[in-house]
């Protein structure tokens, strides 16, 4: 069954290898696939964004979708855009892509890469399905040439622990521990044997700290449950603002450039420290 | 009369100190019994964990629950009625909604006291709401049926609201507000809840002789001289402060006024007046148990405390209804 839907998935994928036209109509279904489009697009060819590609706090390409058709993934709204290429998340409105499959048309997923290589891999696949295998290259050599410019580390390894709202933090085998690394930090989270995107709680956290807490920016907001949480006593006593590198959440929440913007952020951080 | 009670008031207030203990030794990863000699040694960390996260956990999990002990007792009483209780009729619900819309909407950021006011406004529309209706018609099933309109209504409004909010984090807390917990709360939010609560039990508690010349029939109590308005103000304007706060900071925990002073009844011959004091005993320690189980159980994510009250309290509520209404229930507490 996964195999078959996988076998699936990459027929998909690799068959507009065949025709390198460039898709037309081009409707995004996911916040993620909305900064690829337009990032790997003209813009006229985007006909339509997720209902997140104009906040400015999830969307790294807020700017570039003003002003777009934004959709919320419903299957007959997306139908009567008319597109040739649909891209969505593999994870996300599963009834709209199914749907959309059954009506005949072309539908392009995207995953969530926990890897720089997967990052660059998702980009050429989804530039190869929009036929624009060279942006796609260029895009590639451009977050390349970022992450090669980071500042080089000299030294100890300052220990840091990305804490998101809830008590979560990234382990190892996740593209933010990838981010760290790059920027010359110990994962203080991977380390403790978290993987992927787990909670830790807040008692190891302060019994267990690392040098740095990564937290997100504006995590002053406290109108959630989840972000009044970083402004526990205990956590404001163990890591004064010193000890804080905040980082825009929109950073966190997709692979492309945003790994380079995030790695650069953190990495000034260390060396100003 | 009083001197029989002995043995259990000491067991209880042992029970309770020692649960207290114990929530202060158990973290996210079962018990740590090092943990007060680090902090005594003046390990720094260690301090830290012990005043600032489980000092707090452990005070909520008293205090709260002491709240809604009494509260159902009190409420109880004066309904004349064995199912009433802060969960079920709606009043848990009410404040829930109460402090959503202060929290979520930013104005207890602007002014922190706002936060316990909300939940105490919303209680308290919930139980006046009731009594009204009780006065109208006394019947056990139509203060039942209100309350979980009532109930329904408060829950179905917590989502509208929470669905509303800008804030992408608002959606998903939602379980905490209709199950509860107490993990990582601060000493702000029992300086917060506190003095309210405190209010409110020196209210329910000082009607705690008129609910007892009540159990012999309104008409018998009014002619003891029992000022009947003057007890319902008390109790309803009490547990609405109890309930209300703790709701605030803890979310809506469910069911142990409901089983607390059910199982203390017996002890206390169906006096409602020593069971009102044995019930804020009772809750504490009931809460506290399920807040040390919920540690325990939770694993990588940890369980909500409603989860495991309703565990216990729902069955309790089947068996209760089930029992049908006897006639030591419909008169006493």
């Amino acid at each position: 069954m996964t195999t078959a839907a996988s076998l699936f998935a990459a027929v998909v994928i690799l068959a507009p290898a065949a025709k390198a036209e460039p898709a037309q109509r081009i409707v995004s279904l996911n916040l993620c696939t909305d900064e690829l489009a337009l990032q790997l697009a003209d813009r006229d060819k985007v006909v339509s964004v997720s209902f997140l590609a104009n906040d400015p706090s999830l969307s790294t390409v807020a700017e570039q979708a003003r002003g777009i058709f934004v959709n919320r993934g419903m299957l007959e709204q997306i139908v009567a855009l008319k597109p040739d290429l649909v891209l969505a998340h593999r994870y996300a409105s599963r009834s709209t892509t199914d749907g959309l499959r059954r009506l005949g048309y072309r539908v392009v997923e995207i995953e969530s890469p926990q890897s720089i290589a997967a990052t660059r891999q998702q980009i050429a696949d989804v530039a190869l399905a929009m036929g624009e295998v060279e942006r796609g290259k260029a895009l590639i050599a451009t977050l390349d040439a970022r992450l090669a410019a980071l500042p080089m580390t000299a030294g100890r390894r300052p220990t840091a622990a990305i804490y998101q709202p809830n008590g979560y933090a990234f382990g190892r085998d996740s593209l933010a521990d990838a981010i760290l690394a790059l920027a010359g930090f110990d994962n203080l989270a991977a380390r403790d044997g978290v993987a992927g995107y787990a909670r830790l709680s807040l008692e190891s956290l302060i019994a267990n700290p690392p040098d740095i807490l990564v937290i997100e920016e504006g995590g002053g907001d406290q109108r959630s449950m989840a972000q009044q949480f970083l402004s526990h006593p205990a956590l404001k006593d163990r890591f004064p603002p010193q000890a804080r590198i905040e980082v825009p959440r929109r950073y966190w929440l997709c692979a492309g450039l945003s790994v380079a913007a995030a790695a650069e952020l953190l990495a000034r951080a260390r060396v100003a420290q | 009369m009083t001197r029989s009670f002995k043995p259990v008031w000491l067991a209880l207030t042992a029970l309770c100190l020692m649960l207290f203990i114990v929530s202060l030794l158990t973290g996210p990863a079962g018990l740590t019994l090092d943990l007060p000699f680090a902090a005594w040694r003046g390990d720094a960390a260690a301090r830290l964990v012990l005043v600032e996260l489980r000092l707090p956990r452990a005070l909520l999990g008293l205090l709260v629950g002491s709240s809604l002990g009494l509260a159902g007792a009190a409420l109880q009483g004066l309904f004349r009625n064995p199912l009433a209780e802060p969960g079920v009729i709606g009043v848990s619900g009410c404040a829930a909604l109460g402090a959503v819309l202060v929290f979520y909407s930013g104005a207890s950021l602007a002014m922190p006291m706002a936060l316990p006011l909300g939940g105490i406004a919303g209680a308290l529309v919930a139980i006046a709401l009731l009594q009204l209706l009780a006065l109208r018609d006394p019947r056990l099933a139509t203060i039942l049926l209100a309350g979980v309109a009532l109930a329904a209504l408060a829950g179905a409004l917590t989502a509208l609201a929470l669905n509303l909010s800008p804030n992408p984090y608002a959606v998903v807390e939602i379980v905490f507000w209709l199950m509860g917990s107490l993990a990582d709360r601060s000493l702000q939010h029992v300086a917060l809840a506190l003095p309210f609560m405190a209010v409110g039990w020196v209210l329910m508690l000082s009607g705690a002789r008129s609910l007892e010349a009540l159990t012999l029939g309104e008409d018998t109590a009014h002619s003891l001289g029992i000022g009947l308005r003057s007890l319902r103000l008390r109790v309803v304007v009490g547990a609405a402060l109890a309930v209300g706060a703790g709701v605030a900071v803890s979310g809506a925990i469910g069911f142990v006024g409901l089983i607390v002073p059910h199982l203390l009844r017996p002890f206390f011959g169906h006096r409602p007046a020593p069971l009102l004091a044995a019930s804020w005993l009772g809750g504490g320690i009931l809460t506290l148990t399920a807040d040390i189980v919920v540690r325990f159980l939770g694993g990588d994510t940890e369980l909500r405390l409603g989860v495991a009250t309703a565990l216990v309290g729902a069955p309790f509520f089947f068996w209760l209804v089930l029992r049908g209404p006897r006639s030591d229930m419909r008169g006493g507490t």
